[in-house]
């Protein structure tokens, strides 16, 4: 641009310009492709401002039923633990395995809620896949563990009972 | 009788003569409204300078010669210190829901809060959170309009009557009551956490209310579709009941018993 404007005529002031300008433009189209890519959650959409946003294909194992299933355990826990409390565990050794597995589930689904809500794989996804892997075997880890103690040791709930008057 | 008549004709006389000039002065002093002088903090970001970091603005206005409203002050000072503010309002009066903002921590209409006059504390406006800023109090609300078209706000029904409108009991039409009052102001969408980490993917209250609104409705035959659509993890079940919507709504409305009713259905199905 300097050099066009020592050139006193206008001619090719303008043309030096549009040339300028269009080189300008080609340069950012090429850098428009990285700059106005869609990233879930960021300023740019998919499709155009008149399209209605898309639904993932239903499922009811991921919407209601999961819902369902993740309220009636939370019920279910109250006179679990209230069962467990009262009775004593040696002498219902189900009782006190079906406390373990329904805890352990239930901390499975509060856990992946977090990932869902915080680290969903389409926003993470290196860290969102790890995430839900990790907590996937640490669960079945803890479901071997509480197997394990359930029949070869004391049971969860003699534990707690021991770790409370402790 | 007569002395009295007399002297109160006199002293009428005398009235009128010593305040023939000074007929001013024998009117009220206008009372002096004391300065009430408040300050205003207001988010200001200009997508002209982009490298320049949102700053907090101050502008000092005096409550007494304003009206009651924060929309007021925010157009009073726009017209008489900075005519650079930038905000949305058109009807002024909570029903065309443009002027949702962040005033003092709570999402609401500019055009219903009142000016807290206490001028010793400023007051913090902002835009609504969590949304992308065109300029200082004007967010970006294409994908919430995105989002309410998703859900087909209109009335869908395969079998329409013959001729004549479609009828509804009092009862059906009672169920709709809180529900088709929302103004889409996008106050309570904007203050759900849940909407703000997943808001590409979540509905956010104010559109699942809206989605509830045509389910409820009598004279629509679609509803199975409309809740088959709902159901995945992210569209309707980010909703975690943290009861931000119906707290903030500025038409006192209450999206999450809205958002609970559509979880019943689907769960009974």
């Amino acid at each position: 641009m300097s050099s066009s404007i020592l050139l006193r005529s206008t001619l090719p002031r303008a043309l030096a310009r549009r040339a300028a300008l269009r080189t300008a433009l080609q340069v950012r189209s090429a850098s428009d492709a990285a700059e106005f890519k869609y990233v879930p959650g960021g300023p740019i959409y998919k499709g155009t401002v008149n399209d209605p946003t898309t639904f993932p294909p239903p499922s009811r194992v991921h919407g209601s039923y999961h819902w369902a299933f993740e309220r009636l355990l939370s019920a279910g826990l109250v006179p679990l633990t209230v069962a467990a409390f009262v009775t004593s565990t040696t002498a219902h050794p189900i009782l006190d395995g079906l406390l373990g597995v329904s805890l352990l589930v239930h901390s499975h689904i509060g856990f992946d809620g977090l990932i869902v809500d915080y680290l969903h794989p389409r926003k993470f996804p290196v860290l969102g896949k790890v995430c839900t892997w990790a907590l996937r075997a640490t669960t079945v880890a803890t479901l071997v563990g509480i197997y394990q103690f359930n029949t070869n040791d004391i049971g969860i709930t003699e534990l707690i009972a021991k770790v409370w008057t402790a | 009788m007569l002395a009295a008549s007399t002297r109160s004709a006199l002293a009428r006389t005398n009235l009128a003569r010593s305040f023939a000039t000074t007929a001013r002065a024998a009117q009220a002093a206008p009372v002096q409204k004391p300065v009430v002088e408040k300050e205003f903090k207001i988010y200001r970001w200009n997508p002209d300078e982009p490298s320049k970091k949102p700053t907090l603005q101050s502008y000092k206005i005096d409550l007494n010669q304003c009206g009651p409203m924060i929309l007021d002050a925010l157009i009073k000072i726009k017209n008489e210190i900075d005519p650079t503010l930038t905000f949305r309002r058109s009807c002024r009066e909570g029903i065309c829901g443009s002027c949702a903002m962040n005033i003092d921590g709570q999402n609401t209409l500019a055009c219903l809060c009142r000016i807290d006059r206490d001028g010793g504390k400023d007051s913090k406006i902002y835009p609504l959170p969590h949304m992308y800023i065109v300029k200082d109090l004007v967010p970006d609300l294409t994908l919430f309009y995105k989002q309410y078209k998703s859900i087909q706000p209109w009335l869908q029904n395969d079998n329409p009557p013959a001729q004549g409108e479609h009828l509804q009991s009092q009862e059906d039409r009672r169920k709709l009551d809180g529900l088709y009052e929302c103004i889409l102001c996008a106050c309570c969408s904007t203050s759900c956490p849940s909407y703000w980490w997943n808001q590409d993917e979540y509905l956010g209250p104010a559109t699942l209310m809206q989605a509830y609104r045509w389910i409820a409705d009598s004279r629509d035959t679609h509803g199975e579709e409309r809740k088959e659509r709902l159901q995945n993890e992210l569209s309707l079940y980010r909703c975690h009941t943290i009861f931000n919507c119906s707290r903030t709504c500025p038409k006192g409305l209450n999206p999450a018993a809205a958002i609970a009713n559509i979880k019943l259905e689907l769960a009974a199905e």
